[in-house]
C-alpha cells in the first residue's frame, strides 16, 4: 500500500483512535488524530486527506455531522470521502439507513463501532477507490 | 283547622252586636276577640294571629273600609268579613274592592252567620295550603341552587380545566384552571364564541368536531395541543348527549401534562445518554481483542500487551459505571424509603478522611482536615452522607497533582452546617464549574489530562445534598484549584425558645 495516502481519524475515544490507527497503520496508510469536531475541521482544512473516519458522537450528540456538514459546504473539501462510524444504534435514538440517509447525512459510508479489522480495511479501500 | 285552633277578631262598635256574634261563635268552639273601632282592631291583629276578622264598616276612630286596608298591610291570609246595617250593593262592592271575602247584611239569623264564617274559614284554609307549598317549593328551589352552586364549586376547584359549550360553540361555563392553562386574558368568556377566543385553533377544531358528532357518544381520540408558554395539554372532549340522543354541546376537560411530558423526555435522554456511556468502553474492548485475535498485532507482544492491559482499564471503568449507576439510582430514591437520624457530621468527616489517608500519602498529597468542635447534628442518612464525602474527597486527591494540597473543613451557624474540601488541583472553567453537577459531564480540562471518571460522582453527591435538604455550591479556577462546599439544614431544636 502507497504511504502517501492519509487518513484523518476523528474520535472523542483515545481508545478508538489507538484501535484503528494500530489496523490503518499495519495497512501502510499515514494515520493522524483528532479528538474534537473542532480539531477535526482545523486538520480537514490544513492538511491533504484522503479519507475521514469520523466518529458521530464526539463532545455533542451530533458532532459527527456538524464536522461533515462544514467539510460539505467546502469548495476545496467536498469531495473528501468520510466514513462516519458510531456505537449508537436504535436505543440511543440514531437509526440509519445510508441508502435513504446519505443525503442529509453527507458521508460516504456508515458503521457502527467497532468494525472488525478486516471489514474496517475494505470499507476504506473501497472509498479510495471511488476517489 | 280545628275549631278550637281557630282565631276570630270581631271589630263593631256597637256593644250588642259585638256580644250577639262573639256568643254565636262560642257556640262552635272557636276563640274569639273583640275590638272597638278599626284603630283597637289594629293593634289586636299586630300583637297577635287571627284567622277571621268579622268587622263593621260605620265605626269612629278607625272606619271599616280604612280598617279593611290596614288588614292586608298586617296580614294578606287573614280574611275579612264585613258586616253593615247600610247593606247596599255599592257598600259590598267597594268592600270587597278593599279585600273583603264576603258581606252580611244586618239584621242577619246567626245560621246566617256561622254559614258565611264557615265558608271564610274554607277560604283561610286554602290560602293556608298555598302558603305551604309555597314554602316547600322556595325550599326546593332552595335546595336545588345550593346544589348547583356545590357542583360549581367542586368544578372551580378543580385542577383540571373545564369548559362547557352549547351546540352553537359558545361557552357555557369555564373554570379557573382552563383560563389558567390557557392564559386567557378576559375572564368573562361566557356566551362567547370558542371559536377564535381560546387563542389554540387546534383545540377550538377539536371542540367543533366533537359538536358535530351527534349521534354517537364516543370519546374523541386524545390527542395534545401546546400553548403559547409551550405548556402540553391533554384535552378529554365529549359531547353531551340529552335523553332524546341529540348533542346539546360539549365538555372538555383539560389535563396539563407538561410535567410528565418533561419526565418522558428526561428518562429518554437519561437512557441515551447511558447506553452511550456504556457502550463505548465494550466497544473499546472489543476493538482491542479484534485486533489482537485477528492478527493485527501479530508478532508484536509488547503492543499485544499494552492492548490488553488498556481493555483492562476500559473494562474497570465499566465497573465503575456500572457502580456509579447503581449509587444514582440508589440517591434517587424517595427519602421516605431512607432511614433518616441525627447524624454528627464531624464523625462521617473523619472515616471518610481516615479511609483516604493512604491514597493521598502515595500522591505525596498535604491531606488534612480541620473541623469545627460544635458542629449542629444534621438529620441524614449516615450511609449516603458517607457516599456523599467519600465522592468529593476521592475527586479531590485524584484531580490534584502529586504534592499538592486537599482540606477538610466545618462550619456552622444557628440553621445550617457548611463542609468544604479544598484542593489545589487542576480545577476547572466558569463553563464548566456550571455544568459539573449534570449526569455524565466532565470538564474539558479533566478529559485532556485523561483523568478517567465516569462523570456520575458530583451528579450523585448532588442528589444526596438534595435529598438532605441542602445544597452544593463549587468555586473553581483552571490550574488552581476548587473547593466543593455542602450546606445542609441543622435540626432545630424545638424545645429552644425563640429570643
Amino acid at each position: 500500500m502507497s504511504t502517501e495516502i492519509k487518513i484523518l481519524l476523528a474520535d472523542d475515544d483515545p481508545d478508538f483512535i489507538e484501535i484503528n490507527r494500530t489496523i490503518l497503520e499495519a495497512k501502510g496508510y499515514d494515520v493522524e488524530e483528532a479528538y474534537t469536531s473542532s480539531e477535526a475541521i482545523t486538520k480537514v482544512r490544513a492538511g491533504n486527506y484522503d479519507l475521514l473516519i469520523l466518529d458521530l458522537m464526539m463532545e455533542e450528540k451530533d458532532a459527527g455531522f456538524t464536522v461533515a456538514y462544514a467539510i460539505r459546504e467546502d469548495e476545496r473539501l467536498k469531495e473528501l470521502p468520510i466514513l462516519m462510524l458510531t456505537s449508537a444504534q436504535e436505543k440511543t435514538g440514531f437509526t440509519f439507513k445510508l441508502s435513504k440517509d446519505q443525503e442529509w447525512m453527507k458521508v460516504d459510508d456508515f458503521a457502527a463501532k467497532p468494525l472488525r479489522p478486516a471489514e474496517l480495511v475494505e470499507r476504506v479501500e473501497k472509498l479510495l477507490k471511488k476517489r | 283547622m280545628q275549631a278550637q285552633d281557630v282565631k276570630i277578631l270581631i271589630v263593631d262598635d256597637d256593644e250588642i252586636s259585638r256580644i250577639g256574634c262573639e256568643r254565636i261563635l262560642e257556640v262552635s268552639d272557636y276563640k274569639v276577640d273583640l275590638a272597638e273601632n278599626g284603630l283597637d282592631g289594629l293593634e289586636k291583629i299586630k300583637s297577635s294571629d287571627y284567622d277571621l276578622v268579622v268587622t263593621d264598616l260605620m265605626m269612629p276612630k278607625m272606619g271599616g273600609m280604612e280598617f279593611l286596608q290596614e288588614i292586608r298591610k298586617v296580614d294578606e291570609k287573614i280574611v275579612p268579613i264585613v258586616i253593615t246595617g247600610y247593606a247596599t250593593i255599592e257598600n259590598a262592592v267597594d268592600a270587597v274592592k278593599m279585600g273583603a271575602y264576603d258581606y252580611l247584611a244586618k239584621p242577619f239569623t246567626p245560621d246566617e252567620f256561622r254559614t258565611k264564617v264557615e265558608r271564610a274559614l274554607e277560604k283561610r284554609r286554602l290560602l293556608l295550603e298555598t302558603e305551604q307549598l309555597r314554602q316547600e317549593r322556595d325550599k326546593n328551589m332552595l335546595e336545588h341552587s345550593i346544589e348547583k352552586s356545590r357542583t360549581l364549586t367542586i368544578v372551580n376547584c378543580m385542577s383540571e380545566g373545564v369548559i362547557a359549550t352549547n351546540t352553537a360553540g359558545q361557552i357555557l361555563l369555564m373554570n379557573p384552571a382552563a383560563v389558567k392553562m390557557l392564559r386567557l386574558k378576559h375572564h368573562n368568556v361566557i356566551g362567547k364564541k370558542v371559536t377564535g377566543l381560546l387563542s389554540n385553533t387546534d383545540l377550538e377544531e377539536k371542540i367543533s368536531a366533537a359538536l358535530k358528532k351527534v349521534t354517537s357518544c364516543e370519546i374523541l381520540e386524545r390527542f395534545e395541543v401546546t400553548t403559547g408558554e409551550g405548556r402540553v395539554l391533554q384535552p378529554n372532549i365529549t359531547p353531551i348527549i340529552n335523553e332524546k340522543g341529540e348533542c346539546i354541546g360539549t365538555v372538555a376537560v383539560l389535563i396539563d401534562v407538561t410535567e410528565e411530558k418533561k419526565i418522558e423526555k428526561m428518562k429518554a435522554d437519561f437512557l441515551n445518554l447511558v447506553s452511550h456511556e456504556l457502550k463505548a468502553p465494550l466497544g473499546a474492548i472489543e476493538g482491542y481483542l479484534n485486533i489482537i485475535l485477528d492478527g493485527v498485532t501479530a508478532g508484536q507482544p509488547e503492543k499485544e500487551k499494552s492492548f490488553i492491559s488498556k481493555s483492562r482499564d476500559r473494562a474497570h471503568e465499566l465497573l465503575d459505571l456500572v457502580n456509579d449507576l447503581l449509587d444514582l439510582t440508589r440517591a434517587e430514591r424517595k427519602i421516605s424509603a431512607k432511614v433518616m437520624s441525627p447524624v454528627d457530621v464531624n464523625t462521617v468527616l473523619m472515616d471518610t478522611f481516615e479511609f483516604y489517608k493512604n491514597e493521598a500519602k502515595t500522591k505525596s498529597i498535604n491531606y488534612t482536615i480541620d473541623l469545627t468542635a460544635a458542629l449542629p447534628k444534621i438529620r441524614g442518612n449516615r450511609e449516603e452522607l458517607s457516599r456523599l464525602f467519600a465522592n468529593l474527597v476521592s475527586n479531590a486527591i485524584k484531580y490534584t497533582p502529586a504534592k499538592g494540597q486537599v482540606l477538610i473543613t466545618t462550619e456552622s451557624n444557628e440553621k445550617q452546617i457548611y463542609i468544604a474540601i479544598k484542593d489545589t488541583g487542576i480545577g476547572m472553567s466558569k463553563e464548566d464549574a456550571a455544568k459539573v453537577f449534570d449526569e455524565f459531564y466532565r470538564a474539558g480540562n479533566a478529559v485532556a489530562k485523561k483523568i478517567s471518571g465516569t462523570g456520575l460522582g458530583l451528579a450523585i453527591a448532588k442528589k444526596i445534598v438534595e435529598e438532605h435538604n441542602g445544597y452544593i455550591e463549587v468555586e473553581s479556577e483552571l490550574e488552581k484549584g476548587s473547593t466543593f462546599t455542602v450546606i445542609l439544614p441543622v435540626i432545630i431544636d424545638s424545645t429552644k425558645k425563640n429570643n
